[in-house]
């Protein structure tokens, strides 16, 4: 993959000394001021909490500043040890990326992605919860090893406009499928849904270091989109819209359909007036944005739109929203699969701060749903966590 | 050095196994310092994170009991020098980080020691209170910015920042807490008021200390009222007219301008955005204000008189642009580090600061700059695309704060040859006139900080033997010769 280890690699190599460990990436405090006049606006009112890791772990290690440090150190020494203390603050890291959202000179958290990329590179036994998720999907195609997907036998496999469902969405998830053709439908866009001819995206090997492995995920994908027809891919999971939007083309080139969220595509669909709610029960509901449809996709808008735009449904917004949403508590499905307590501090963190806003949570990433409804179950948490996809098929007019 | 497995468990005993670090990356992480680059390594043995002033003070009974070396960080490392020169004990204290006290009638503020100086300057900001000598980035931390030298805003009228600073809640070596200055009476009906309630300004005592006299665990700030009206301007000069600029610095300051701060060309060079005049050589930026219009207008003529009066001519927007467009100069790598494509070809993106708070009497900008200017040049650091950028933070004593920085390939061993060259030549000569810059006080190489006082530096040596006898709290800041 020539995206992160060689590319930004190199960049990275070049910008050791760019990190004036200012501490702007995580210290608990605004990252400006003021401007002697008037207090920041909200784009840089950046909140006093946004480093997961650091919330966490408190050391400078688990910081961006300190990883760039460690990274310029295992860059430059291709004997470095690698230990289990290290990889630890390798994988830890959320990939949320508010840090290189702050600073865009050092991109901190490309390079924690060239340095898993270089981890695996050089023959590192990665956590072993990561091992196991690369072998499950080599052998059975998704993340959970599991043997058959949800089967829609009312949905087609082909067609141009396809349903990219995810692992989470085929194995877990069968509401969505049903939210999603259900409003669509209405919107007169029937979608196929491939069900076992779609494979993992590989996103997590993509992220975790092994490009190798999600390059064979992306011709897979990719080949079997074309082969149903497909003229635009519609997704759910935010990580699966990273891979197929951004990913994809770096890995295989030019793909022969177009990548949408569900989100942004229902967004467009009301302003169309192809789709309508019906009045119902009023309800209050936050939203929160996940890591890799906000910061990454810049898809901040569209499922405010669409929330907004269910008579009785009032939005009211997280402490820490938009650009400064924070993680899930997932870590790009990376980190809380290695670091489960980890994971778990986070989200529990995450819904407390949805519950001071509102009863329900709204995501629109079937892996933030899914790891925020599995936390609130651990802790005992009474909170409502739903898809976006979901709320909307609930209110269909 | 090797600590005693046994000294660990009584550190984990106080503040608890997970705040305490022995792995090798987790150390590692803290080792380095932006300024000094890759090549100066200060690796603790361990991290221990404190969260309470009765922590700090058992950890410093340990340490005294083990003889383990203790030196304290917070959550930045731009251009302090903090750092373990002799290994043991990192103290941690980015935990300690709450506000304590906002007084807004007797306009007060007492903190833990690691609360961001931007945290504590934006909750003052909202009961129109103000610390004038903001540092860049919110890493800075109260207690850093006093103990340590400190690139500020504002210190053109207010001096340096622990010009500010009433009170210090202190933890001696032998873990005994002390409250000094107004927080001696903290606990009192009256709270903390006046910095000279005990006699002799033990305050002062702490000022550049590095930690190793005590570790502060609470400061108490006096803090100011804020001007309702604000603006911004830029004069420039030409190369020739350095005379004639370090005039003007003198007479703004002596006019208690809010603040002055002063670039040369080249600290614009790498930003290929921002257009400047071509007889544009050196640029002052202004910060005025007033607590109405009337005030403002009164100062803004004043300026204006006094720059035009030395040739100095407007560039209408420029520092409101940079002051006041969000993020604005606080946002520190946002402003200072360009994209790469905005760079002239062949200059390096990345860059290093050749000194840092170069401490110098205002009315010798000429020589100081001249000869910089001919020492890089000799050294082939300035000669475009190469550049060297200055910068300077007019302090009210008549005193410049300055700094150069270069951009540069420090893989190149030739080039890092010749950098290190013109640093130590440099620095002799500056040092021999009397100067002092931040990089080689305490505690790296501090020659000629120690050589031309020799008088106080054995005083302090004294102090130092007199409160930490087994020479526990951040060794080798008071030492001769290099570290």
């Amino acid at each position: 993959m020539e995206t992160l280890r060689k590319q930004k690699l190199r960049e990275f190599k070049e910008s050791w000394t760019l990190c004036a460990h200012c501490g702007t990436c995580n210290a608990r405090a605004p990252i400006i001021p003021h401007n002697w006049r008037e207090l920041p606006p909200p784009e840089w009112s950046a909140p006093y909490r946004r480093c997961p890791s650091f919330e966490y772990y408190n050391y400078r290690a688990y910081t961006a500043q300190g990883r760039n440090v460690l990274a310029t150190l295992f860059f430059d020494d291709a004997h470095y040890p690698i230990t289990e203390d290290l990889l630890k603050i390798v994988y830890t890291c959320t990939s949320c990326g508010v840090c290189s959202d702050i600073c865009k000179a050092t991109d901190p958290l490309t390079a924690v992605w060239a340095w898993r990329e270089e981890l695996t590179a050089r023959g590192a036994q990665l956590p072993e919860p990561l091992e196991q998720i690369h072998q499950r999907i080599q052998d059975s195609g998704n993340m959970f090893g599991a043997k058959q997907a949800i089967q829609r036998n009312d949905l087609p496999q082909a067609g141009k406009d396809v349903f990219f469902a995810g692992c989470n969405v085929r194995f877990a998830q069968p509401q969505v499928i049903d939210a999603v053709a259900k409003t669509l439908h209405k919107a007169g866009i029937d979608i196929a849904y491939l069900g076992d001819h779609e494979i993992c995206c590989g996103f997590i090997p993509g992220y975790d270091g092994n490009t190798d492995l999600m390059e064979r995920q992306a011709q897979l994908n990719v080949e079997n989109l074309r082969q149903a027809g497909c003229q635009r891919v519609i997704v759910s999971c935010a990580h699966c819209y990273r891979a197929l939007s951004v990913d994809y083309s770096l890995l295989v080139g030019p793909l022969p359909f177009e990548v949408v969220h569900y989100a942004d595509l229902l967004a467009q669909l009301l302003e169309d007036k192809k789709l309508a709610f019906r009045e119902s029960s009023p309800a209050q509901v936050t939203y929160h944005d996940p890591c890799f449809l906000g910061r990454f996709g810049q898809i901040y808008d569209a499922p405010r739109t669409v929330i907004q735009s269910i008579p009785g449904v009032e939005l009211v917004e997280m402490e820490r929203n938009r650009r400064w949403s924070y993680c899930c508590g997932s870590g790009a499905k990376i980190s809380a699969a290695c670091y489960p307590e980890f994971g778990g501090a986070i989200s529990k963190d995450r819904i407390a701060e949805g519950l001071r806003a509102a009863g329900t949570i709204v995501t629109a990433c079937t892996t933030c749903v899914h790891q925020l409804t599995r936390a609130a179950r651990n802790e005992g948490i009474d909170v409502a966590v739903k898809d976006l996809s979901v709320l909307a098929a609930e209110r269909l007019a | 050095m090797e600590l005693k497995q046994e000294f660990q468990q009584v550190i984990e005993k106080i503040v608890g196994p997970s705040r305490v670090a022995t792995e090798e990356n987790i150390c590692l992480s803290y080792a380095y310092n932006a300024v000094l680059g890759k090549d100066v390594v200060r690796k603790p043995d361990m991290v221990a994170m404190a969260q309470t002033t009765a922590e700090v003070s058992e950890i410093l009974q340990a340490a005294n009991q083990y003889h383990v070396p203790v030196t304290p960080k917070g959550i930045t490392g731009t251009t302090g020098h903090g750092g373990c020169l002799r290994g043991g004990v990192l103290l941690d204290l980015t935990l300690m980080d709450q506000i304590l006290l906002i007084d807004p009638v007797n306009m007060k503020a007492v903190t833990e020691a690691a609360c961001s100086f931007f945290k504590l300057a934006q909750e003052l900001f909202k009961v129109d209170l103000m610390l004038p000598t903001a540092p860049y980035g919110p890493g800075p931390n109260v207690a850093a910015s006093a103990i340590t030298p400190v690139n500020a805003f504002g210190e053109t009228k207010y001096g340096a920042n622990i010009n500010l600073v009433e009170g210090f809640e202190v933890v001696l070596p032998s873990g005994e807490i002390v409250q000094i200055g107004s927080l001696a009476y903290q606990d009192k009906p009256f709270g903390p008021y006046y910095r000279y309630i005990t006699g002799p300004d033990l305050v002062g005592l702490f000022t550049k200390s590095n930690g190793a006299l005590g570790i502060v665990t609470k400061v108490a700030y006096r803090c100011l009222k804020k001007p309702q009206c604000w603006s911004f301007h830029t004069y420039y000069w030409p190369e020739d007219q350095i005379k004639e600029l370090a005039q003007m610095v003198l007479e703004t300051t002596a006019a208690e301008i809010f603040d002055v701060h002063l670039n040369d060309r080249w600290s614009w060079a790498m930003i290929q955005s921002v257009r400047i005049p071509d007889d544009c050589f050196y640029l002052a930026e202004f910060i005025l204000n007033g607590e109405n219009e009337q005030e403002l207008a009164g100062r803004e003529q004043c300026l204006r008189e006094i720059c035009e009066s030395l040739g100095g001519k407007n560039l209408p927007g420029f520092a409101e642009d940079f002051y006041t467009r969000w993020p604005t100069h606080f946002m520190f790598m946002e402003m200072v580090v360009p994209p790469r494509s905005t760079l002239p070809a062949k200059m390096p993106r990345r860059y290093m600061i050749m000194f840092d708070e170069l401490l110098f009497p205002t009315s010798w900008l000429p020589e100081v700059y001249t000869k910089m200017v001919a020492l890089c040049k000799k050294y082939d650091i300035l000669n475009f695309p190469k550049i060297a950028a200055f910068s300077g933070f007019p302090m009210n004593a008549q005193t410049i704060s300055g700094h150069w920085w270069t951009p540069i390939d420090d893989t190149d061993p030739q080039v890092m040859e010749s950098f290190y060259a013109c640093q130590a030549e440099f620095r002799a000569w500056f040092g021999e006139q009397g100067g002092t810059f931040q990089q080689r006080i305490p505690p790296a190489a501090p020659d000629y900080a120690w050589t031309n006082q020799l008088g106080a530096f054995n005083l302090i040596r004294r102090i130092k033997e007199l409160l930490d006898p087994n020479d526990i709290l951040s060794p080798g800041t008071f030492e001769l010769g290099e570290v």
